[in-house]
């Protein structure tokens, strides 16, 4: 089974993480190193990506002579995507401690940010979500 | 240039898809299937992926004893992600076109969703030191 694990934050947050100290960044990105590498190994890893930066997303809708429409205005509430792994799972359990390890990520002072990850199965094809 | 095409709703939305007849579901997959081949065609295919109903998301934090801390209690205006595309393309513009197509795909009725897709570079590798 198939499962996506995904971190989100509003603006604020990557205004926040643009602050943290080189020791800081450099830390967590060398748990992250040490995370994936211990996905791959226990033959669960499918694949992981980071997004650029929240002020470079653009928000495209069909306009009427199918040409895209682009907009780059965003509620503040909103909630990016800072990135996501995918993984494959026996058992939505253990999709659940995997995100725990990512959320235990270290953060400022090498404290766990304790960053909530969002965890959902991906889909073979859209006849499983049942309509 | 690699770029995510992020299609996400309420669960309101997703509510309102449960609600297509199976003509109206089949004509907007045909679209997306069809968008995907040219695509495959072009070489600028990565991947696509749909994520199950918003009521099977969790949301997990750090351990206790050992444990996940999970729940799955969302604020009412949380938007969730139904699914990506992830295009290799030589422009902005284009991914901009793709999400468009998208965009445009027909929803009940024949009449286009014009679902907002949100478009994202990934991020640049900071060099190995």
């Amino acid at each position: 089974m198939k499962y996506i694990l995904m971190m989100h934050g509003q603006k604020g947050a990557w205004d926040e993480y643009a602050k943290w100290s080189k020791e800081d960044l450099q830390r967590n990105v060398e748990f992250m190193r040490g995370f994936n590498k211990e996905l791959h190994d226990s033959g669960v890893f499918v694949d992981t990506k980071g997004l650029a930066w929240p002020q470079e997303a653009t928000m495209v809708r069909a306009g009427n002579n199918g040409e895209p429409v682009t907009d780059g205005v965003f509620p503040e509430s909103k909630e990016f995507l800072a990135g996501y792994w995918v993984i494959d799972v026996e058992s939505a359990e253990q999709a659940y401690k995997i995100a725990a390890r990512a959320s235990a990520a270290p953060g400022p002072g090498g404290k766990p940010a304790n960053m909530p990850i969002e965890v959902r199965q991906v889909l073979g094809s859209h006849n499983d979500l049942g309509f | 240039m690699k770029y995510i095409l992020l299609m996400s709703g309420s669960k309101a939305g997703v509510d309102g898809y449960r609600t297509w007849s199976k003509k109206d579901i089949d004509a907007h997959m045909a679209v997306l299937t069809s968008l995907n081949r040219e695509l495959a065609e072009s070489g600028e295919f990565v991947a696509t992926q749909g994520l199950a109903a918003p009521h099977e998301a969790k949301v997990v934090r750090g351990l206790k004893e050992g444990m996940p801390i999970t729940d799955g209690i969302f604020p009412e205006s949380k938007e969730f992600l139904l699914g990506y595309w992830i295009v290799d393309v030589a422009t902005p513009e284009r991914a901009y076109e793709i999400a468009g197509r998208i965009s445009a795909a027909p929803g009940p009725g024949g009449v286009p969703t014009n679902m907002p897709i949100e478009v994202r570079e990934f991020a640049i590798r900071a060099p190995q030191s």
